[in-house]
């Protein structure tokens, strides 16, 4: 029994144990290792076709040192797609929710692009808080503007997909009780605001998708510009 | 992708550091997976299901005992009694789940045969590459054979060529032999008219040389009074004779 719509967005727990070990360990289970073999069933060829093809189309813009990030950007891209996803299923719980979760994604990930790049080529790195063709009495407000944008990028990056992903959750839940609240009552408007549950639930699975996407399409970014 | 490498015996002898290559040689074979070669053949198609979900040996568990009708009865009692006994609430996550649901089942439907057919194109066009190049390997060996066929029927026509090329040699030996030979016979030819010409001088130079002996010698005995007698008697003669034309003229 939900006391407030934010206790779905509590860390499960029972009997002391976190479960949200087993939800951040489920979508392993869902990706079967594909056999030796040479010719899978379908299941694990549109798998690996798929991975195939995101590896490859981000990794185009990268150049070869960029490329030893293919696996963790990967496997980044696709455990984020599957938590997002199995979290808009009833009665789930949503590891991408959580803040800690997310700031335990972006700030290790985008600290390493900024080490990388200090140390690799330091003059390019720092050359990146300066536009190309700034007037020359903007230069100073710039370059504290560029830091700061700089400093804020993890932060962005966790609370974008905090935010979006609580919010869809919040946003369903809300419109699903009015439905439930409104069915007895005014059974007509019931079924409009059905209408709109239905729209934003598909909104929300493009959301989950295209969240995890830019999570990892702009860490690639800042990869590219330092590495 | 990280395949996980199964190894029957990972015992103490695996352990041990990847530099040991012992530990490589250690491995027993009749427990690793290269004892299960060939593999057997993965089955074509997935296990059956019925509307989406639930397998088809449900139904087919369920048929004997209660029939065709069975395993619905047996989904919709559950649901009566869980919804009935409070098991499970209708709250606002019904309508979530209805809704999501609703999305699932439109996206499975409307892309499900697509998605199929899409990897099954990929496999397929796997298997077709392969394909193609056996096919390749074995048009270009049977064209092979047939090539070393017809080499092989060319051999047999060889015979005519070679006695073509005998004939051939036999009559610039016949030519060769009578060029030859019509050269000496006219070598020899040569020789005895020459042989011939000279006894023919030989005998007209004597018969020349005799008759200039006979005439010398004639003219030599001429006396001048023989001479003279000669003459009158040629001159007399020529008289009758003109004495006998005239005759013979005026007749």
């Amino acid at each position: 029994m939900m006391v407030s719509f934010f206790d779905q967005f509590a860390s499960p727990s029972y009997l002391g144990i976190p479960n949200i070990a087993v939800a951040i360990a489920l979508p392993w289970v869902l990706y079967p290792t594909p056999p030796a073999r040479w010719i899978n069933n379908r299941l694990i060829t549109i798998q690996g076709w798929f991975i195939n093809r995101f590896t490859n189309q981000l990794m185009l813009p990268l150049n070869v040192g960029g490329h030893k990030w293919a696996l963790l950007l990967a496997s980044l891209m696709i455990f984020l797609i599957t938590i997002n996803m199995l979290g808009l299923l009833p009665y789930t719980f949503t590891p991408t929710t959580q803040l800690s979760l997310n700031m335990g994604f972006a700030v290790p990930l985008w600290l390493a692009t900024v080490i990388i790049g200090m140390r690799n080529q330091p003059t390019i790195a720092l050359g990146h808080l300066l536009p190309e063709g700034t007037p020359i009495p903007l230069i100073p407000v710039l370059i504290i503007i560029e830091t700061i944008s700089l400093l804020i990028r993890p932060l962005a990056l966790g609370v974008r997909l905090t935010a979006n992903l609580t919010a869809g959750h919040l946003l369903i839940q809300l419109i699903a009780t009015a439905v439930f609240v409104l069915l007895p009552m005014m059974p007509t408007v019931a079924i409009l605001t059905a209408a709109v549950l239905f729209l934003l639930t598909l909104l929300e699975v493009a959301v989950a998708m295209i969240q995890a996407y830019v999570f990892v399409l702009l860490l690639s970014l800042y990869l590219q510009e330092n590495v | 992708m990280i395949r996980k490498y199964t190894y029957g015996g990972h015992t103490l002898k695996n352990s041990g550091s990847f530099g040991a290559c012992l530990v490589q040689a250690s491995r027993s074979f009749h427990q690793s997976s290269q004892s299960l070669a060939p593999v057997p053949p993965l089955p074509e198609k997935g296990g059956k299901v019925r509307h989406g979900i639930f397998p088809e040996e449900l139904f087919t568990l369920l048929y004997p005992k209660t029939g065709v009708t069975g395993p619905y009865m047996l989904g919709t009692g559950l649901l009566l009694y869980m919804l009935s006994k409070e098991i499970y609430v209708i709250n606002h996550e019904t309508f979530a789940a209805a809704s999501i649901g609703a999305v699932v089942i439109y996206g499975v439907k409307k892309f499900g045969p697509s998605v199929a057919t899409f990897a099954d194109k990929i496999n397929e066009d796997k298997v077709a590459k392969a394909q193609e190049v056996k096919d390749q390997a074995m048009a270009s060996l049977a064209q092979g054979i047939e090539d070393e066929k017809k080499e092989q029927w060319r051999v047999e026509g060889r015979h005519m060529l070679f006695d073509a090329k005998r004939n051939n040699v036999a009559m610039l030996l016949e030519t060769n032999y009578r060029e030859r030979l019509h050269m000496v016979t006219n070598e020899v030819k040569k020789r005895l008219d020459y042989q011939v010409e000279l006894q023919n001088l030989h005998r007209r130079m004597e018969q020349e040389h005799m008759v200039n002996w006979v005439e010398q010698s004639v003219i030599k005995s001429i006396t001048p009074q023989q001479e003279k007698e000669s003459i009158a008697k040629c001159i007399s003669d020529l008289k009758v004779l003109a004495k006998t034309t005239q005759a013979r003229a005026s007749v």
